[in-house]
């Protein structure tokens, strides 16, 4: 504790007070000159109390010497000495650093002779620019001078190859800290476009001596922008000082808010106050990243002055930045001058050379996109696509994005472009798979461009999207085909992850839905590619090795879905009738009860039964099963003597069988059969039936049938026996054909199919489901069908943990069981 | 206390979540894992291209729960993870010497 006169008290209780002035969201400029100011007066003070001798002045660096102090930052001293006694400089130096440091101010003093500054400003980069900054506090100026004319040399020596050592150090900054204009948690200071620039244009001024308007090296907007976005972003870095009581740069997510409130954002429509924050952030440290680099870009120049081009219109000034990009090179001052010269209307009239201009810009990937950033910042993008202005610098809040939405959307774009066209991936063939697939690579990449344009902050930013994309795609003068393919995966870009990490990929139903809602390979393949690309333009964790093996897994089962035929666009498009039909024949049923139906049932029952056959299941099959119960509903066909025949149950291994033996003891002939397992376990087994010997099927022979069916379900009656005898009471009129037993494990993603050929019999099917019953084999979908006496069954089975058949010795175990006991 | 660790299918997490929520449990870890069990890594075609999956992608779930607690916690993921079919995964319950809230420093079964 000091005493009333101890200057650094007093330094205390008026930087205090100076932060009581006002709310911390209005300490910029004037409050970090003001603060500069009072360690003015605090070290002049300690100055005079130690009298140093002669040879030694004190000057304020960096920030501090532009009298820009913030409210944490740290206070950059040297002392320049010349020919001073080695103990006096120790104890001035002493005598300035303790008491502030005591007083817990973070303080760097340097000591140096003028010879020093000068090999320390040609070493380092920082220590010149250190020292362009310098102000006296105290002591001879001459001193100061000595040091910092020679220093001043350096730089002014050689503006150009002082230029690139700027540069150089703004790239190293950003490959660092990344840019303040679009990461979602900027560093203020270090990042692109942030105080830092700022500063670099200062020393870049200092070099060439005269103010860089009146050098021709900045227009009088960008000086004026520059100026207007220092003012905000010094307000910004206070406010985060003081909110934190810390030394600390970045904006992280969770001091946002407070941040915003302490500025006076204010909540608005779509934009919370916090996200308006981070726009103003972004706005202005975009301005301050184009100006610096366009600034250092002229220094370097001068002298060969490029050709430019005369710019008529859009479709010129697009294929300029598209050569440049072709060739890796960025476009010169002179070429934008061009380009803000050029006739751009707002907004633009697209014609087919604008497009083609566009799209090729597009092609070219990670440069294309760069040159549509670049338009973006001197305010042309948004004329070509006028929806791109509500997602400019806007912020997401989500733990995966590190960017703004425009930054995501032009990275999205250019990754994609790169995954068009770019080499295979060993790790991942179904990328160069889907490259090949995709015959309309423009829909593709507008598409990608345009994936998240409804993040607006209206949530369900894809059905937002889609509308908004629709609208702008259809300004854009494209064929039909790549509008849709680009309106399509705008719409649906979250199909797959969704799916594939949140939902059960063993469902058989829903890679269907998933099928039908893409419908064709080309789109399949436009999603994907536009997941990864999606995924590695968020941030490191969006697309994990966990991620990619669900997605490719789900994409993989579609794939084969479509492949196979099991669905498609023309398929799902009769499926959509059918259930819209059957909605209209059941419209007296509660809605969501036809709903529940709809979902429950396998996509392949509603393909193979029509609406009316489908509307007279309902009430049979929806109302809650007891464990034994069974259900069953006839119906006479249009046939003579047939019968449609429904027999609702919970599945189990066997209860085909059951359902068979018990047909064939009841005297019913089974004409053909089709048995569907629901998602929840429920087996919806139809047959048509006819009488075994007397064409009709009276009362007494359903009753038959139904009674062995419930003894054979709970197990009070064994089947076996009964099957057996009845087949001894009638001669076997069996013709010596042969019976044929055929696998396949690739026609169905999820089951085993197998096929049986057998001369029909009394109680084949019985026979055979026996067989599987038998060998715990559970029969998930079943088509059954007799022609002239042979029967051809296709069972698709799963094992007893619902998976399909692989292991070849169990095959060879089916094959052997099937043929002892039907041959 | 112990350390319930659950490994689920992706797509139950979110029931399992609830669940716990409903029974009490006000904090949970989850982290993305993949790994096999009984359900094998298979092979994975893609016209022609073949490769190996090895590994199948399975979300871990870890609750740290008071030691009465521990019983229910199980039954309640068994319940929400169950799906019947294979790789519906697996839980273990560990012994844990001590539990430290980091922003206040209560300890014990005051942290959780």
């Amino acid at each position: 504790m000091g005493s009333p006169a101890d200057p650094v008290a007093t330094l205390r209780a008026a930087l205090d007070a100076l932060e009581r002035a006002t709310t911390r969201g209005h300490h910029g400029r004037w409050s970090a000159q003001r603060r500069s100011d009072l360690f003015d007066g605090c070290l002049e003070e300690l100055w005079g109390e130690l009298a140093p001798p002669p040879g030694l002045a004190l000057a304020a660096l960096g920030g501090y010497g532009r009298r820009v102090q913030l409210p944490r930052s740290d206070l950059d001293l040297l002392v320049v000495l010349d020919g001073a006694d080695p103990g006096e400089v120790r104890r001035v130096a002493e005598g300035i650093s303790y008491p502030l440091w005591d007083a817990g101010f973070e303080l760097g003093l340097v000591v140096r002779t003028p010879q020093e500054c000068a090999e320390a400003a040609t070493e380092r980069l920082d220590s010149l620019t250190a020292m362009l900054d310098a102000r006296i506090l105290a002591g001879p100026e001459e001193l100061l001078r000595d040091a910092t004319v020679p220093v001043r040399r350096i730089a002014a020596g050689d503006v150009p190859g002082f230029a690139r050592r700027l540069r150089a150090a703004a790239v190293a900054r950003r490959e660092r800290f990344g840019s303040t204009a679009h990461l979602l948690e900027p560093d203020l200071k270090e990042g692109g476009g942030g105080l830092r620039d700022v500063a670099s244009l200062g020393w870049l001024q200092a070099a060439v001596g005269s103010p860089l308007e009146d050098a021709g090296l900045l227009r009088t907007w960008e000086g004026a922008a520059v100026d207007a976005a220092e003012g905000f972003l010094l307000r910004v870095r206070s406010a985060v000082h003081l909110e934190t009581g810390r030394r600390a740069d970045r904006l992280v997510m969770e001091l946002q808010p407070a941040v915003a409130a302490e500025m006076g954002f204010v909540d608005e429509p779509g934009l919370p106050a916090a996200d308006g924050l981070m726009r103003a952030v972004f706005e202005h440290a975009r301005n301050v990243e184009l100006v610096h680099d366009l600034a250092l870009d002229r220094v370097l120049d001068e002298g060969d002055a490029p050709t430019v081009p005369d710019l008529a219109g859009p479709a010129q000034v697009l294929r300029a930045l598209g050569e440049l990009a072709e060739v890796g090179a960025v476009p010169s001052s002179a070429l934008l001058d061009a380009v803000e010269a050029a006739d751009v209307p707002d907004p633009v009239v697209w014609t087919p050379e604008v497009r083609d201009a566009f799209v090729g810009l597009l092609r070219e990937g990670p440069a294309g996109a760069g040159m549509l950033d670049v338009l973006d910042r001197i305010g042309l993008l948004v004329r070509f696509l006028p929806a791109w202005d509500a997602v400019r610098c806007r912020p997401q809040r989500d733990p995966y994005h590190r960017f703004t939405v425009d930054a995501h959307l032009l990275a999205a774009a250019s990754g994609i472009a790169e995954l068009l066209a770019g080499p295979a991936d060993a790790d991942d063939p179904l990328q160069t798979e889907a490259a090949g697939t995709i015959e309309r690579p423009d829909g593709v990449l507008l598409g990608a461009l345009l994936h998240d344009i409804g993040k607006v902050g209206q949530g369900n930013h894809a059905a937002i999207g889609a509308g908004i994309a629709e609208r702008q795609l259809r300004t854009m003068a494209l064929e039909a085909a790549d509008r849709d393919l680009a309106a399509f995966i705008v719409a649906e870009h979250l199909v797959l992850p969704d799916t594939a990490t949140r939902r059960d990929l063993t469902d058989e139903n829903l890679v269907l839905d998933v099928a039908a809602r893409v419908g064709t390979p080309e789109r399949l393949a436009a999603l994907y590619l536009l997941a990864k690309a999606d995924a590695r333009a968020t941030g490191p964790a969006a697309w994990t090795p966990w991620r990619q093996a669900l997605i490719r897994e789900l994409v993989g089962k579609v794939q084969r879905a479509f492949e196979r035929g099991e669905m498609g666009a023309e398929l799902a498009a009769t499926l959509a009738e059918r259930v819209d039909r059957l909605r209209e024949l059941l419209a007296a049923e509660p809605d969501d009860l036809v709903d529940r139906f709809v979902l429950r049932m396998p996509r392949g029952y509603f393909l193979a039964v029509g609406p009316d056959r489908a509307a007279r299941h309902l009430p049979v099959v929806m109302p809650d099963l007891g464990a034994n119960e069974v259900r069953t509903a006839s119906h006479a066909t249009g046939a003579a003597g047939t019968h449609e025949l429904l027999v609702v149950a919970n599945d189990r291994p066997g209860l085909l069988s059951w359902i068979a033996g018990s047909l064939a003891l009841g005297g019913i002939s089974i004409l053909s059969a089709q048995a569907f397992t629901t998602e929840d376990g429920v087996a919806v087994d139809l047959f048509e039936v006819e009488g075994a010997f007397e064409p009709e099927i009276d009362e007494r022979r359903w009753r038959a049938f139904r009674s062995s069916l419930r003894r054979a379900i709970d197990g009070s009656a064994s089947l076996e026996r009964r099957v057996e005898e009845q087949r001894g009471a009638y001669p076997a009129h069996r013709a010596p054909a042969p019976i044929t037993v055929t696998v396949d494990n690739e026609a169905s993603e999820f089951s085993t199919v197998l096929e049986v050929g057998a001369p029909d019999r009394i109680g084949l099917l019985y026979d055979i489901t026996r067989t599987f019953a038998d060998l715990r084999l559970d029969v998930h979908l079943a088509k059954v069908t007799t022609f002239e006496g042979r029967v051809v069954d296709a069972f698709y089975l799963r094992d007893a943990l619902g998976r399909k058949v692989t292991d070849p010795r169990q095959l060879d175990e089916v094959h052997e069981a099937l043929r002892e006991r039907l041959g | 206390m112990k350390l319930v660790t659950a490994i689920v299918k992706p797509h139950r997490i979110q029931e399992v979540k609830e669940a716990l929520r409903e029974i009490g449990v006000n904090g949970l870890t989850t982290t993305d894992v993949e790994g096999f069990g009984r359900q094998r890594g298979h092979t994975e075609v893609y016209r022609g291209a073949e490769y190996q999956v090895d590994f199948v992608p399975k979300v871990r779930v870890d609750v740290v729960v008071a030691d009465d607690g521990a019983d229910e916690v199980v039954d309640t993921i068994v319940k929400a993870a169950r799906t019947g079919k294979i790789g519906d995964g697996k839980i273990w319950v560990t012994e844990v010497e001590r539990v430290i809230r980091i922003r206040t420093g209560e300890m014990g079964a005051d942290a959780l």
